[in-house]
């Protein structure tokens, strides 16, 4: 079997038409779980009498189950259950009009803010206490002196990883194929179902995930860049 | 005024404060003194809620507060009419000196950022550093850093500024600009709390010196009576350790 440049292309240009979807899901869904994974950290850093210990057992037990088995899970406990649900709630849609990829949403949100969370938590311990007090001391109230002066500080911090987690997203993303949503990876491979172009297909998904992953990288240096400017010494004079 | 009764304080099983009650007169600089662990800083920050204290009471301008029981709206009074200079200078890290000064003003005061601005470089150039408003902390020495702190501090206009060892962080050469900077405010005739070992600085701008040792106030005065004249055993001899050519008399 040799290599069809004419099937590659094919193939190439099936997954970028399905590109928007995997984007979809990577960007909706990064954007959802750090705003989630920072409230779940803030809740946790306060120590929030009762919230933060629930959230800190859910977090623990959550970050142990892999996100096949959950999208999988959820998709049976949603078609097993979808039908009473609408009944009771009178909802007409039938379960066939409903888009997989909601389902796809709730999955990878729900484990992306656990572990979104398990870094915001970490930023929080590289704020030095001071930088509290200081900002108590000129009279902000305590919401005020998070957003104005803590949460500032910690996106350098978080920027590494924020790229290592967006990248890991958009690599999770394509196992919602496993509930039918057509994304990259399940694009690709369309035209090898009638041609068994496997290989070509696989190649040109592979190509769209780099073009992907490269541009990630390319925005998070320069967001690393433009951020941590206070954080270095050397002035211009 | 600011007059402060009964204030008890404990890490764990250590007390830190046991009944400490002073009193500052509207203009007043008063000076506290004490070797480390005396619980002044804690006092210090007990005063503006940093740290909470225990027991006690606090009459601030016309509030009569039970330290203890604080309401978080009388917390936030107290902050806003106070300001305070840490140790380690406190600067907002991400933000430049002007930023810093600006912060309050605008966030807490509600100033239209112009006249924040005009405030800031002033309350800068006053301390000496105009030149530097663009530079983040990182950017400038302790001693500069520190002058920052104070412009903040006074730019709010507060009825008080409490000032927690605000020199003894600094490179012994940079020590003279920072208390140049302070002595000015002294004589702005702001009330002022300072917490230091400066001897010499104490003596020059203190109305009042306050020796606590031990979690209790041990003896206050006149700065001149308290370093030619103290009463009590214990302040001569923790002067008699400070303060140097006592040390090669004995």
């Amino acid at each position: 079997m040799s290599f069809n440049v004419q099937s590659f292309i094919e193939a190439l240009r099936s997954a970028f038409k399905y590109a928007p979807v995997t984007l979809e899901l990577t960007v909706i869904t990064f954007l959802v779980s750090l705003v989630l994974g920072t409230v779940i950290a803030t809740v946790r850093h306060y120590r929030i009498p009762v919230i933060s210990q629930i959230l800190g057992v859910f977090v623990t037990v959550y970050m142990g189950l892999p996100m096949m088995v959950a999208l999988i899970l959820y998709n049976l406990l949603f078609m097993t259950f979808y039908n009473d649900f609408a009944t009771a709630l009178n909802i007409s849609t039938p379960i066939s009009e409903i888009n997989p990829i909601y389902i796809g949403f709730f999955a990878l949100i729900l484990g992306q803010s656990c572990s979104l969370s398990e870094a915001v938590r970490g930023a929080f311990r590289g704020i030095e206490k001071i930088q509290y007090e200081a900002g108590y001391s000129i009279g902000l109230s305590k919401i005020k002196t998070l957003y104005r002066i803590i949460f500032p500080q910690m996106v350098p911090i978080l920027l590494p990883g924020m790229q290592n987690s967006l990248i890991g997203l958009l690599k999770a993303s394509n196992l919602v194929s496993a509930i039918a949503v057509t994304e990259i990876m399940t694009g690709a491979l369309l035209p090898s179902l009638l041609y068994y172009s496997y290989l070509e297909s696989y190649v040109a998904a592979a190509l769209v995930y780099w073009i992907i992953g490269i541009g990630i990288e390319v925005l998070a240096h320069f967001a690393e860049k433009r951020s941590g400017q206070y954080l270095r010494r050397i002035n211009s004079d | 005024m600011i007059e402060l009764t009964g204030v008890k304080k404990a890490f764990g099983k250590q007390e830190v404060l046991k009944d400490v009650s002073i009193k500052v007169n509207d203009g007043e600089v008063v000076v506290i003194l004490g070797p480390s662990g005396s619980g002044k800083t804690t006092f210090l920050r007990c005063i503006n809620f940093l740290e909470r204290a225990e027991q006690g009471k606090m009459v601030f301008g016309d509030k009569i507060l039970d330290l203890k029981h604080v309401k978080k709206r009388d917390i936030l009074y107290v902050r806003r009419h106070s300001a305070f200079v840490f140790q380690n200078y406190g600067l907002f890290a991400h933000k430049t000196a002007l930023q810093n000064v600006m912060e309050g003003l605008t966030q807490v005061q509600k100033m239209n950022k112009a006249e924040a601005r005009k405030i800031a470089e002033d309350a800068l150039s006053w301390v000496g550093l105009l030149d530097k408003k663009d530079f983040y902390p990182a950017q400038l020495s302790g001693g500069q850093q520190q002058r920052v702190g104070i412009a903040r501090a006074v730019a709010l206009k507060p009825d008080v500024i409490l000032f927690d060892e605000p020199t003894s962080a600094l490179d012994p050469e940079l020590v003279g600009e920072t208390l140049e900077v302070i002595k000015k405010v002294a004589k702005m005739g702001i009330t002022m709390v300072v917490v230091t070992h400066e001897m010499s600085f104490a003596e020059d701008v203190a109305d009042r010196v306050i020796f606590m040792d031990g979690g209790v106030v041990v003896e206050e005065g006149k700065p001149g009576e308290i370093f030619y004249k103290p009463k009590e055993e214990r302040t001569r001899q923790f002067l008699s350790r400070i303060i140097p050519q006592d040390a090669y008399v004995i």
